[in-house]
């Protein structure tokens, strides 16, 4: 099977991935976008380098994770801006006003974290363990179960005052 | 709201994007090829510009530099063209390392922290260049007065409205300075502490 056929499969396999982690970093559709174009570029790039030490999923989460901080941007309110949030809901096609609502709190909580914060929160929101968590961002088993249990904290703080 | 419904929007969307399998292998691919924008290459390339029309500048200083004819020109001279090559140059090497990052191999933590490091280099610079810029003037023009109109502004003596004219510049040109410099400092300080958190 040729590269770029092997490339293409795993990107439409794992796009809603790509969707999510640029979803994160962003907030609006533009940007997004960008980012997500940005994040398969690099994954191009580097398709060659991958080994098969890890899963292939832990390095694409790898690779789009170090591709958003280089691409974070000042948080810029252009009134035409579409908000990420609505973006998904729109992706989605959902007809769910709870979920909507939810879906527009979770982002408001996420866009007020810190890159490591929403990076440590995504990865625990995708159902990653502690480990898993360690392996992909470089921070020690220990150091992300107290991060974690700081950033809920601070979550929820948040919460309680929204 | 719980944190436990953030997590159930969280994988009602997850299992919704997993049905959306819109992109197809054309538009893939063109994501790889020539649509790919990166902000790097933009900021470099006017970069790069900025540098070469500073070289020139300098070039030209220095091929004329046997004009600036008193010590103290000599001295504006010597300081213009190093500022004209300095500086470009650091910038220049600055983005250099925010490019070199590697993407695909370093952990996230990792790549943060040298790309806050990065990003925080390049900043620095641009405020000294603010600071350097604003004091550049005294030095810059007197030289390119030589230069182009063999006049030295150090002997003629200035009209009153000359003078107003120049307090004007004198103060918008502060004013401009200190915002700017308030603005470089605003955004590396979240920066700094996230890193100090990171080591």
């Amino acid at each position: 099977m040729p590269k770029e056929a092997v490339f293409t499969d795993l990107i439409r396999e794992h796009q809603g991935l790509l969707f999510k982690v640029t979803s994160i970093y962003t907030n609006n559709k533009q940007d997004q976008e960008d980012l997500f174009q940005e994040v398969v570029y690099q994954l191009w790039k580097y398709f060659d380098s991958f080994r098969n030490e890890s899963k292939i999923t832990t390095w694409m989460y790898r690779v789009a994770m170090n591709t958003a901080i280089t691409h974070l941007k000042r948080k810029k309110r252009r009134p035409d801006a579409i908000p990420v949030a609505d973006a998904i809901i729109k992706e989605t096609e959902s007809k769910d006003d709870l979920y909507e609502e939810r879906l527009r709190q979770l982002y408001r909580h996420l866009e007020q974290l810190n890159t490591l914060d929403k990076g440590l929160v995504f990865l625990l929101l995708e159902g990653k363990s502690y480990k898993e968590i360690a392996q992909i961002t470089g921070l020690g088993d220990s150091n992300v179960g107290t991060r974690i249990s700081r950033i809920k904290k601070k979550l929820k703080t948040n919460m309680a005052k929204s | 709201m719980e944190l436990e419904e953030l997590q159930s929007a969280w994988s009602q969307m997850s299992t919704e994007l997993e049905q959306q399998k819109k992109l197809t292998n054309d538009i893939i691919m063109k994501m790889t090829q020539e649509k790919y924008r990166n902000k790097f290459k933009t900021v470099t390339t006017y970069e790069t510009m900025g540098a070469f029309v500073c070289f020139c500048i300098a070039i030209l200083f220095l091929a004329k530099f046997g004009e600036l004819n008193t010590w103290y020109l000599q001295v504006c001279g010597v300081l213009s063209v190093s500022y004209l090559i300095i500086l470009p140059i650091m910038v220049l090497s600055a983005l250099k390392k925010i490019k070199a990052l590697d993407i695909s191999k370093g952990s996230y933590k990792d790549n943060l922290i040298s790309y806050i490091k990065a990003k925080n280099r390049l900043l620095r610079l641009q405020r000294i260049g603010v600071g350097v810029g604003f004091l550049g003037m005294f030095f810059i023009l007197p030289v390119c007065s030589k230069i182009i109109s063999n006049k030295n502004v150090f002997e003629l003596g200035l009209k009153t409205e000359q003078v107003v004219l120049l307090s004007i510049t004198l103060g918008i040109t502060s004013i401009f300075c200190v915002w700017a410099y308030k603005g470089y400092l605003k955004l590396t300080r979240s920066a700094q502490e996230l890193l100090k958190d990171l080591e």
